[in-house]
């Protein structure tokens, strides 16, 4: 196995059938957690795996659908579909809208790795050489330089076209490709704005486009039941109706207030649309935003439609044609219903694929306009028509940033004066806004869990996070009593934090919690007698 | 293919133990199912909430949310933890035969 620091380029290909490397040490933790014990160990992958999986880059496996070749002849057909994935990603025909920014990263690169230093996961493993950003990049340039250039299909590793391109590379890129969150931190930074996170999700879209190959997690259990029942959860109409009626009750239980909530309400203004996980998951959060929405007397929707009640669209992590199939969707749905506007719940990838992607897709006159919930919220509080007392929420409270709300789409003033209103202990992370860093969740890592997958997230991919999380509250640590607040609106943050608390045992022994930003505009109304957050009311 | 054997037989699940064709459950699975999660006997509470659990899918093709487990049951959170340890989520749904949950959750 070769370690860390001194894995090449070339070295991909090699020891076929062998785990190329392996993380060998992570950067420590700040207190407590600085202390031995703290953490579970690394561990290794369970031999039966390599049967039928690829472990042999790292021992990790994101990719649940992959089934190693058994063959000779198996092993060619997987190099050659690559080629010829990589051959349609090179195509102004079959890659129209991205081969400007893709071509500009493949040839303009020149290896200054400011990129590395903004990486959380090449930071998180003390500079593993694997996970440089520019080492897949670096990897797919040559491979295109040896089967797609003139001087590199003769000359070869004279003009740097020297990788062997074996079943194993492919294997091994394809592994490559889910190490990234595709936070693009690292393009932010790039004197060039070359973006290798763009690199990363084109290797994800050949896997999948063209060779069938991607997390269950997002293509099988994601946007194909979302596709065939109307949302990733499984949730078809009759489950959203029930789940609806629920909801009604379930808020009035909670606060002693009873609210119609609007279904398929033609002619309103706003057509709200949440990530259905949260119906599931954090049932608070779309409670919170029916509750801020009435009061503040909007015109506004949900809609029982197909598609219509889930703003998830995982394409965007993996593959163009499923995201273009769920982004349309959510466009007919709203001009059924004839609504004004889209705008979109506490779900950062949705955010992107429903406003910024799919403005891609249609043309400006058809498209019905989709904003963010954010602004709206914030006027809403602002306006001071829900009475708020911000000494309900007087705990510490910290924000995070979901990467495509705020480095891709710079949301980052409203959640902000939304928090200095309404918590008097807020404080941020460091850094924040556009430069924050990645939940370690970002591009379906938070629901992929199959093998040991979980685990590269736990440790490696959400650590620069924990890190930021528990420096932000250095102040209050050594006392339990006190509790803390990460706000993360956005469920993929959500879900990869609650992970990374409980991992880390850090609500039981440090009561650090985390919710989204409505929960706590809603704990603030001094219409309610008693709190709305979970562990507020617990304590009474 | 992982699998739990139950009289002998080999039940096919998924890499995290859940059964992959609903038709293989029945109770005794349920209770071989229910020591992989740190349950092990079956009690008539258990069965309430997983009788629960099962009928809700059959109706609708997802769990209930917790929430709903709470009132269908009578039971409290914490009593619901207290009977499956790995939670409603996982534990209870997992014993129920139902799949593993999918999506943002």
């Amino acid at each position: 196995m070769i370690n860390g620091k001194d894995l090449k380029v070339q070295d991909i290909g090699k020891e076929s059938g062998k785990q190329l490397t392996k993380i060998d040490s992570l950067k420590p933790l700040p207190k407590p957690y600085d202390q031995p014990g703290m953490e579970p160990p690394l561990t290794d992958p369970k031999p039966e795996w390599s049967e039928k999986y690829c472990t042999s880059l790292d021992g990790y496996v994101a990719l649940d659908t992959f089934e190693k070749p058994k063959t000779k002849e198996e092993e060619d057909e997987l190099v050659r579909k690559f080629l010829s994935g990589l051959e349609k990603m090179l195509s102004a025909e079959t890659n129209k809208g991205i081969l400007q920014p893709l071509m500009l990263t493949l040839d303009y690169c020149g290896k200054c790795n400011t990129c590395s230093d903004a990486c959380h996961i090449f930071e998180a493993t003390n500079g593993h050489e694997l996970y440089r950003p520019s080492y897949r990049a670096e990897i797919l340039r040559r491979i295109i330089k040896k089967y797609f250039t003139k001087s590199g299909k003769l000359l070869g590793p004279l003009v740097g076209a020297d990788i062997d391109l074996n079943w194993e590379t492919v294997a091994r890129l394809g592994e490559l490709a889910y190490r990234c969150n595709l936070c693009r931190r690292c393009a932010q930074t790039c004197p060039l704005g070359l973006d290798n996170g763009m690199i990363a999700r084109e290797i994800r879209k050949i896997f999948s486009q063209e060779m069938g190959i991607a997390p269950k997690p997002l293509h099988e259990n994601g946007t194909v039941k979302q596709l065939a029942t109307g949302s990733s959860t499984g949730m078809n109409k009759a489950a959203f109706m029930d789940i609806m009626e629920f909801h009604a009750d379930d808020i009035e239980e909670m606060v002693g207030v009873r609210y119609d909530v609007p279904i398929d309400k033609e002619g309103a203004d706003i057509l709200l649309i949440h990530n259905a996980g949260e119906f599931m998951a954090w049932p608070q959060n779309p409670i919170a935003f029916t509750i801020i929405f009435e009061e503040a007397g909007l015109n506004w929707t949900l809609s029982s439609d197909f598609i219509g009640y889930d703003s998830v669209n995982y394409g965007l992590f993996y593959d163009d044609g499923q995201a273009r199939k769920i982004a349309l969707r959510q466009q007919e749905v709203a001009k059924k219903l004839g609504v004004k506007k889209i705008v979109i719940a506490e779900c950062g990838h949705a955010h992107k694929a429903s406003a910024v992607y799919a403005d891609r897709l249609t043309s400006a006159e058809q498209k019905i306009p989709v904003e963010s919930y954010l602004p709206l919220l914030r006027d809403i509080v602002l306006s001071g028509k829900l009475d708020l007392d911000p000494m309900r929420n007087n705990f510490p409270v910290t924000l995070h940033d979901p990467c495509n709300i705020v480095r891709q789409m710079g949301i980052v003033k409203p959640q902000r004066e939304i928090l200095k209103a309404i918590c008097p202990q807020f404080r941020e992370m460091t850094p924040h806004g556009v430069n924050n860093y990645c939940c370690g969740g970002g591009s379906g890592f938070a629901i992929m869990n199959a093998l040991n997958f979980g685990e590269f997230r736990n440790k490696v991919s959400t650590r620069k996070k924990f890190e930021q999380i528990l420096n932000a509250f250095q102040d209050t640590i050594d006392d339990p009593s006190i509790p803390k607040y990460v706000c993360a609106p956005c469920s993929n943050c959500k879900g990869a934090i609650r992970d990374i608390l409980e991992f880390y045992e850090a609500t039981e022994k440090y009561n650090i919690h985390y919710d989204g930003l409505v929960e706590l505009v809603v704990n603030a109304m001094r219409k309610f007698d008693r709190p709305f957050l979970e562990f507020l009311r617990n304590e009474e | 293919m992982p699998f739990i054997e139950v009289n002998g037989k080999q039940i096919e699940t998924d890499e995290d133990g859940f059964i992959v064709n609903l038709e293989d459950w029945n109770e005794e699975v349920a209770l071989a199912l229910a020591k992989t999660e740190q349950v092990e006997e079956l009690t008539e509470d258990h069965w309430k909430v997983i009788n629960y659990l099962k009928d809700y899918y059959k109706e609708f093709g997802i769990a209930p949310m917790v929430r709903k487990v709470v009132k269908a049951t009578g039971f409290s959170l914490k009593e619901i933890y207290d009977l499956f340890p790995t939670g409603p989520a996982k534990g209870a749904c997992k014993i129920a035969g139902l799949p593993k949950p999918t999506g943002c959750v």
